[in-house]
């Protein structure tokens, strides 16, 4: 009596399954974005990017898919049954370069297309898709915040990971920016909050503890300034500490009318989404991309391109958006 | 060693194992019809297979942990595997050159990397056999320790290997189409299986996860075996900790931090007790190679990972139900026959 139900349960998976297998073998080539984790906001609106890929070029199978959990081993695990499916082409968001490299190069070696985003330190890749020049960027939001604390004060900065390099990018470019205005003093240099709002909360909450005359907080992931955000409210500082960094609207928004965040910075990851399929397609098609292109994407409608670390190139975007209480509502995601 | 393997009569006993199989042939059966066969392709079987032993070999010591008994487990094992392939990573370079001498590098990079392993064991064992400290408190601490460590020595960037051919094959070669970190785990699912079947150790420490209080009386030395379990438990660690850095070509202190609730997951479904005394390595490979096929399936048909760890707990409770557990009424009448399974020293 068991078995006749455990059969029968058993049965109704594998037609659920047959159903999905037969939606997923449309068309031949098949572009899959591999994203660092999946069901966090950033992501989330990066695959509909990669849906509006889709869309648009039917005879494409694109797909994204990700970890569930934020581990390099994980991702790791994902690329290495893409590369036996052999699917046309990969987009990969690195959760840790260096770890992909012999994946990468083994996908490279088996006639797979290789782009990759946020990686420019990447050796096995075709392309490498930055959304600008990390260290500018960086050095931007900084000026934001110095102008805010009027150019003096403690100030601390937190990332996401050590191990990110773009975050980690961005963290140098500020604090460079930073060595202009003598009378910055900068207290926390690059604390880790492991890509994890709970953590950015509890980092940011110890940082007010032990500089209670803290005047700024550059976030790096955009969790950091979740995290930050709700410590300041806690600590009921609104509007009396800078608060800049990378951020999303629809989840800083909230921080951003309180003034717990003065104001964010951010790309947005549906364009790179398309961006990184769109020149998945290109290099399918023997094509590939040149200085000065216009990729039809805002933001990429002028690129650089650079020579990269191994064999591929590096196209960087031109141009970042910086929002504030005022504007933030016009980007819903 | 016709009293090694178990003659297939006997196999038929152990319902575990034979549901083990069941849903492992299911798995497979469906896949196959789904991929139209690609599942079986050598490049998914290779892949599948080296994707395997990584965190196969923390089950394996979670394994060993748990059939100590007195709330056994070892936390530490990614934070030691991680710390072990970094230790290596940082210090071989130095004294030895890669290009110059391959062999050697890889030599002295793999005895470093199970040196640490098998002194982070020991630096367990000691703690829980002479602090009598509860060992998932003193793992928990531990893990720390070792992931605090790889975090300060590397500044919590990705240690890089330089490419040494021999210690790539480690990680990325095979031998006659089987990857070789596949017939490392392999290897080591021998060592430990041979150590609970056939030498005294193992059947001292079933005897001591059974009936702690039973095993001092008996003169079973607690403290050598908690400190010869831990250290086995650290080797484990260390071997995958050296698949690692060598698969990735990197070693990197949060590497693999979702690993440890799997290897548990692998272990109880393959049967291990966590109370204590009772855990199969067979029962721990096909347990594994479960949740492998299934995250590969779910892979090659793009479905979502949020999915595969939902059925992953599903099938966890499915094998509690059904493939049952000594705790159970009724699998307690059998119960003697495991307390026997391993033959007495000769």
């Amino acid at each position: 009596m068991k078995l006749t139900r455990f059969a029968t349960a058993l049965a109704g998976v594998s037609l659920a399954l047959g159903a999905i297998s037969l939606a997923q073998a449309a068309g031949d080539v098949t572009i899959v974005t591999v994203v660092k984790v999946t069901g966090i906001n950033w992501f989330n609106r990066m695959e509909e990017g990669v849906k509006e890929f889709a869309k648009e070029n039917p005879g494409i199978n694109a797909y994204q898919t990700g970890p569930g959990q934020a581990d390099a081993a994980q991702q790791l695990k994902i690329i290495e049954d893409l590369i036996s499916k052999k699917v046309t082409a990969l987009a990969v968001v690195p959760f840790d370069p260096p770890t992909l490299e012999p994946a990468l190069k083994k996908a490279m070696d088996r006639g797979i297309k290789v782009v990759t985003h946020e990686a420019d330190n990447e050796k096995n890749t075709d392309v490498d898709i930055e959304a600008f020049d990390n260290t500018a960027y960086g050095a931007s939001l900084n000026e934001h915040l110095s102008a805010c604390m009027h150019q003096e004060g403690k100030w601390a900065v937190l990332v996401g990971s050590l191990g990110s390099r773009s975050q980690v990018q961005w963290a140098d470019g500020g604090i460079g920016n930073a060595k202009k205005y003598p009378k910055m003093d900068l207290v926390e240099p690059k604390l880790e909050t492991n890509n994890d709002g709970e953590r950015a909360y509890e980092v940011a909450k110890e940082v007010l503890r032990k500089h209670p005359d803290l005047k700024g907080f550059q976030g790096s992931s955009s969790l950091d300034i979740i995290g930050i955000g709700r410590a300041v409210e806690e600590a009921g500082l609104q509007g009396k500490l800078c608060v800049f960094g990378t951020g999303l609207a629809g989840e800083a928004g909230k921080f951003l009318e309180s003034g717990a965040v003065t104001g964010i910075a951010f790309w947005d990851p549906k364009i790179a989404g398309l961006a990184m399929n769109n020149i998945a397609k290109m290099l399918i098609q023997g094509k590939t991309v040149t200085n000065g292109m216009d990729l039809g994407l805002p933001g990429y409608n002028k690129v650089t391109v650079s020579k990269g670390p191994g064999k591929g190139i590096i196209v960087r975007g031109a141009g970042w958006i910086d929002v504030d209480k005022s504007n933030y509502k016009q980007y819903a995601f | 060693m016709m009293k090694f393997l178990p003659i297939p009569a006997s196999w038929f006993k152990d319902r575990q194992l034979n549901f083990l199989l069941g849903v492992n042939l299911l798995i497979t059966l469906i896949a196959l019809v789904l991929s139209h066969g690609e599942f079986a392709g050598i490049d998914n079987l290779q892949s599948m297979a080296s994707q395997l032993p990584e965190v196969a070999l923390l089950a394996l010591g979670i394994m060993l942990s748990m059939i100590s008994g007195n709330g056994g487990i070892d936390l530490s094992g990614v934070g030691l595997a991680n710390l072990a392939g970094m230790t290596a990573a940082l210090t071989v370079p130095h004294y030895i050159s890669g290009d110059d001498s391959p062999v050697l590098f890889t030599v002295a990079f793999v005895l470093l990397t199970l040196a640490i392993g098998l002194l982070g064991g020991l630096l367990n064992g000691l703690i829980i056999a002479y602090l009598r400290l509860t060992p998932i408190l003193c793992t928990l601490g531990t893990q720390l320790v070792f992931t605090g460590l790889a975090v300060a020595l590397s500044n919590g960037a990705s240690v890089h290997v330089d490419y040494v051919d021999p210690l790539s094959e480690i990680g990325n070669g095979t031998l006659f189409q089987v990857p070789i970190s596949f017939l490392i785990f392999v290897a080591a699912l021998l060592l430990v299986g041979w150590i609970l079947r056939q030498r005294p150790f193992g059947l001292k420490l079933y005897l001591m996860g059974t009936n702690p209080k039973a095993a001092v009386y008996a003169g079973i030395p607690q403290a050598r075996m908690l400190i010869g379990t831990y250290m086995l438990c650290g080797l484990m660690a260390a071997l995958s900790g050296l698949i690692v850095t060598s698969h990735t070509s990197s070693a990197k202190w949060d590497y693999g931090n979702s690993y440890l609730l799997i290897a548990i997951l692998i272990a109880v479904m393959g049967g291990v007790n966590p109370a204590g005394g009772y855990g199969r390595v067979l029962c721990v490979l096909f347990s594994a190679t479960v949740l492998q096929l299934l995250s590969s399936l779910f892979n090659l048909l793009g479905i979502s990972q949020f999915f595969g760890d939902c059925a992953w707990g599903f099938l966890l409770l499915v094998t509690l139900a059904f493939a049952g557990n000594v705790r159970l009424p009724w699998r307690s009448r059998t119960k003697p026959a495991h307390v026997a399974a391993p033959p007495p020293p000769s």
